[in-house]
């Protein structure tokens, strides 16, 4: 159940370039989570930005010390870009700050035991939902594609030790040049057609329209995390939605009826 | 010591009195439920759900939403899922909260505005309705009627003929004369106009050099719109005579007040909601103190104080 709550800065930093990780203590929401949920931030006390600032949740850990009584801990992973991002990079340690969450509905699991193979395709920040997924895997084979513009841009890639990781940079400072949809696409074979293999996406719009292209097994079952912007984050405005192939209601809320859709259930428009 | 007396926040719209002027606006607030784990909703002085028409409306192609300094720009093009679906999927969640249920309504044609209040009168549990000639992102919300005093007048009378309830009307800013648009209103048999919907706008990518919103022109909202809404409920409350609800980007109890002083009876909380969502609440606790501040006991001491 989303609440909304004030959390409390425990560590701010900057990873590489322009990526930083923000940790806060906030066990109302850290210990609801599933992965693919997201929260709503607000930035700025002010109205400057006005709106609050959908994030992933990257990792959540819940009670992590019992004797403290009930604790948790939420980690998000961002990219200072705008104007909310740029005021999240000056959050100091100890700093309230107010949060909803968890929202969005997250990613439908693998059963177990799986005998298919789970693959993992990001880009950017769109591993920190793809990585909280990953943590939760416990058997079957793991391929995680990671993609980038630059090496910078390569996140999350230590947070697989069960998985087969692939990288490429569209510069080639990093792993194979090229985008990650055609480092995929090289390796699709790998995959059987007929199988139905669990795939999960989250990145940046062109890069799932272009995975929506090059997928064509209709016995995989492809979920995509989907990134918008949001009015509220919790499904009351219906400023966020996406075109889906349902005839009663063609656009659906991505904050509320996503983050995550089935890929064949999305129709992806521009 | 001297033992304060209970503070009294009701206001009336007509004959539905509230029990206090604090409103949630339509297409802000969903149908409530989308607030149950964050508020209890009971303590609003009246929830307006998002609006609805006969028929289904599929909305706008996205992007729908903006932010701009200090404000929201949207075309969500009046999604919902039309009469039938509302009043079984929405209606029985809404009337079971224990506040006054205003409903937001619109239509493509008089016939359809009609048809649509005498449906709602039909139903139990609402205790308003709100008419709605201002949706500046869709050529068939109503703007028509909204925008030429005459065309308002001839739509308020016809509708006020076929629904006993407490009715509404909801203006647009985007008129050269706001006041006479509320006087045709009120002459139709409106019991109260409430003001500002949105301010039509644009903003444009200078990268892509394309509209930053799939309707290319929106509706804008927010702390950025308040002094002109102000102005325009200040102008409004000396023109009519029924009572006027002010809206526009109302995010605190101090920006209440202000409504209020102009000449407001009530107020409508709208992108305030989808920010912090419990505005509301906190507006209403803001007023109290605000009275208890000034030594005041009614809050319709304070409508129209307004000193010029």
């Amino acid at each position: 159940m989303a609440i909304q709550t004030n959390g409390i800065v425990l560590k701010n930093i900057k990873i590489k370039s322009i990526y930083f990780l923000l940790e806060i203590d906030c066990p109302s929401i850290a210990n609801e989570t599933k992965p693919g949920q997201f929260v709503m931030l607000r930035t700025s006390d002010d109205n400057h930005p006005l709106l609050r600032r959908p994030f992933s949740i990257y990792k959540s850990h819940s009670n992590l010390d019992p004797r403290k009584g009930k604790r948790g801990h939420l980690f998000i992973l961002y990219k200072k870009v705008g104007k909310g991002t740029q005021k999240m990079s000056t959050f100091k340690e100890g700093q309230k700050i107010n949060l909803i969450g968890p929202l969005g509905n997250g990613f439908i699991l693998p059963p177990l035991p799986s005998s298919t193979a789970t693959i993992l395709i990001g880009g950017g920040v769109g591993m920190a939902s793809l990585s909280a997924l990953g943590e939760t895997l416990g058997f079957g084979e793991l391929y995680v594609f990671i993609g980038g513009k630059t090496k910078d841009d390569i996140l999350c890639e230590d947070n697989f030790p069960k998985g087969k990781v692939f990288i490429a940079t569209e510069d080639g400072s990093r792993g194979k040049k090229g985008t990650v949809v055609d480092f995929f696409l090289s390796e699709i074979k790998r995959f059987d057609r007929d199988r139905p293999h669990h795939v999960y996406i989250c990145g940046p719009e062109g890069m799932v329209k272009s995975l929506a292209k090059v997928i064509k097994s209709k016995k995989w079952i492809v979920q995509v995390s989907l990134e918008a912007r949001m009015g509220c984050g919790f499904g009351a405005c219906w400023g966020c939605v996406v075109k889906t192939r349902n005839n009663e209601m063609a656009y659906r809320r991505v904050c509320k009826d996503g983050p995550v859709f089935p890929l064949s259930e999305i129709v992806l428009e521009r | 010591m001297k033992i304060a007396p209970p503070l009294d926040l009701s206001v009336c719209i007509g004959k539905l009195e509230l029990k206090n002027p604090v409103i949630a606006a339509s297409g802000t607030f969903g149908y409530g439920q989308e607030f149950e784990n964050f508020i209890d909703l009971s303590q609003l002085g009246a929830i307006i759900p998002k609006g609805i028409s006969l028929s289904p409306m599929q909305g706008n192609s996205p992007p729908r939403i903006f932010e701009t300094n200090g404000g929201i720009l949207n075309s969500i093009g009046l999604q919902n899922p039309g009469f039938q679906a509302f009043a079984k999927e929405k209606l029985p969640y809404l009337k079971k909260i224990k506040t006054n249920l205003i409903i937001n309504f619109f239509g493509k044609t008089q016939k359809e505005y009609v048809e649509l209040a005498r449906r709602l009168d039909s139903l139990d549990g609402i205790a308003g309705l709100e008419m709605n000639i201002s949706c500046p992102n869709v050529k068939q919300g109503g703007i028509v009627f909204g925008s030429d005093p005459r065309m308002t007048y001839l739509l308020v009378s016809s509708v006020r003929k076929s629904s006993e309830l407490p009715f509404i009307v909801k203006l647009s800013p985007n008129v050269t004369d706001i006041s006479a648009i509320a006087r045709s209103a009120e002459e139709g048999g409106a019991d109260a106009v409430s003001l500002v919907n949105t301010f039509r706008a644009i903003a444009i990518n200078i990268y892509s050099k394309k509209p930053e919103l799939g309707n290319i022109i929106g509706g804008l909202s927010g702390p950025a719109i308040k002094p002109i809404a102000l102005r325009m409920v200040w102008e409004v409350s000396q023109a009519v005579k029924i009572p006027v609800i002010g809206i526009g980007g109302i995010m605190k109890a101090e920006d209440a007040i202000e409504f209020i002083l102009a000449g407001a009876s009530a107020i409508q909380i709208g992108t305030g909601n989808l920010i912090n969502p419990n505005t509301g609440i906190e507006v209403i606790n803001g007023i109290k103190q605000y009275l208890l501040q000034n030594g005041m006991g009614r809050i319709r001491e304070l409508i129209g104080l307004f000193k010029v």
